[in-house]
């Protein structure tokens, strides 16, 4: 039931949330808060919240907003910034966190209006164990993935190397995303909803593979690059 | 131009006290005026290995705080002319020394020596982060064991947090028969996962511990392999290319893969 007063989709920049037609404003905001504390992992900080500009009255979307903004989400009632940032790859340094770069996109750079659009974060060293990247969209890796370390990506996930960490590919929810590596060999990989773990004796394999959901489960098959 | 070197590793116990003193030792053989820095408070060893704790008058805390000036703490060695300890106090903790303090310190140091090598506490709470605070150049020690290797991967990544880049691995305690069996990592793998340039092999030698108990570090024995081991890393440190050396194994030469640095 109550599924049906917040609607929550994942899209590539983010969370789209939609409301039911008839809710009023205290519902909505009681149900959003208790998906805060119920631990969601939809709601991280640095996510990208969408609310469509005229599902609520205009001070609703404030009180709202502020909401968003206190738990560090952002918030946004246009679909700008996705298209602003079609095709841009943000170069990284993996110091910083991945989202505070994804944070800004720079404006005026592409205005065209597709609105299939992805965002890459590229990270151009090796991933050590303990070091963390999270983002919404989809992750280069020009290095390896040490045990240890975590990349949680909202969309793909491509090592040039080899990966030993845990990686989550379509974290928010896309269970179309993939992950590729020159030799996939990482303790778990997780997409969308799934987890597969490796099996206990690992080898290391000598041609690139793929990770991808067939059949509702997790898939890995050697690939040509 | 003189250089400070922390020598770093994350797990405790693989040899970090051990490297720094007989690297010391090696840069003042060559001639070099050296100064080694102990950093781990509280559990100060690198004395012993020198063989120098009854000559102790001030210690890193008195320098830090002010009491003494440097000079007065430093500690030369008996038979290395060149060689001088600054040893660290038994009785405080870390937080004795922070980082602002130990730069300051390095500054100094660095118009008489050629070479500071700063000697790191295990683990990357406060005392590493000092340790490192000053460092031009890192050595990172490993052994041939997952749990070695896997914390020298986060002891890196935590490094190159802190802007230090140039990073260099020392692999100690290697033992040729086990790796030739294939139950130890070879250096294959750990180059694998750690993929930083390697500028020393030192083998299991029991040597090390006799030494390390008379004070005398491994590297003044001609005949030993782990002493061989660590003048080439010296070698390598002060810029000449030397390849690795082969193991022995039960009397001859074992073939094993050299793996060069990048």
């Amino acid at each position: 039931m109550s599924d049906a007063i917040v609607k929550i989709r994942g899209t590539r920049s983010g969370l789209q949330l939609s409301f039911a037609k008839d809710a009023d404003y205290e519902a909505i905001e009681k149900e959003i808060l208790q998906r805060f504390e119920s631990g969601s992992s939809f709601f991280v900080t640095g996510t990208e919240v969408f609310v469509s500009k005229d599902s609520l009255p205009h001070e609703q979307i404030e009180k709202l907003k502020r909401l968003f903004h206190r738990r560090g989400m952002r918030f946004r009632t246009e679909k700008h910034a996705a298209a602003h940032a079609k095709g841009k790859e943000q170069q990284q340094d993996q110091r910083q966190p991945a989202k505070e770069a994804a944070k800004e996109p720079k404006p005026g750079k592409d205005t065209s209006t597709e609105p299939q659009v992805q965002q890459m974060v590229v990270i151009n060293k090796t991933l050590r164990g303990g070091q963390e990247i999270q983002t919404e969209s989809s992750v280069l890796v020009c290095g390896n993935v040490n045990p240890g370390a975590q990349i949680i990506a909202g969309g793909s996930i491509d090592i040039r190397g080899t990966c030993r960490g845990m990686v989550h590919a379509g974290a928010y929810g896309n269970s179309k995303a993939f992950i590729i590596a020159d030799h996939l060999m990482p303790t778990q990989i997780r997409i969308a909803n799934l987890i597969a773990r490796s099996p206990d004796v690992v080898e290391k394999t000598d041609k690139a593979e793929r990770a991808s959901i067939k059949d509702g489960r997790i898939v890995i098959e050697p690939i040509e690059r | 131009m003189s250089e400070v070197i922390v020598v770093t590793s994350g797990k405790g116990g693989v040899g970090k006290t051990t490297t720094t003193a007989n690297l010391g030792v090696g840069l003042a053989m060559r001639g070099n005026k050296v100064v080694l820095v102990d950093t781990d408070t509280g559990l100060r060893n690198l004395d012993l290995l020198l063989g120098l704790e009854n000559r102790i008058m001030y210690d890193l805390v008195d320098v830090i705080s002010g009491r003494v000036a440097y000079k007065k703490a430093l500690v030369r060695h008996k038979k290395f002319e060149t060689l001088f300890l600054l040893p660290t106090s038994q009785v405080k903790d870390k937080s004795a020394v922070n980082p602002e303090q130990l730069v300051q310190l390095c500054e100094e140091l660095r118009k008489e020596y050629d070479y500071i090598l700063i000697d790191c506490p295990a683990g990357i709470e406060q005392g590493f982060q000092t340790a490192i605070a000053a460092a031009d150049c890192a050595i990172v020690v490993t052994m041939p064991e997952i749990s070695a290797v896997r914390d020298a991967d986060k002891i890196i990544g935590e490094l190159g947090r802190a802007d230090k880049e140039n990073i260099k691995l020392v692999v100690n305690r290697i033992r040729p028969q086990m790796v030739e069996k294939g139950d130890m990592l070879d250096m294959g793998d750990i180059n694998d996962i750690l993929s930083i340039e390697c500028i020393g092999q030192v083998p299991d030698d029991e040597l090390v511990v006799t030494s390390t108990n008379r004070g005398e570090p491994v590297i003044t024995m001609e005949n030993s392999h782990a002493g061989q081991a660590y003048r080439n890393i010296v070698g390598r440190i002060c810029g000449e290319q030397i390849p690795f050396m082969e193991f022995p194994k039960e009397g001859f030469f074992a073939k094993l893969k050299r793996v060069f640095g990048r």
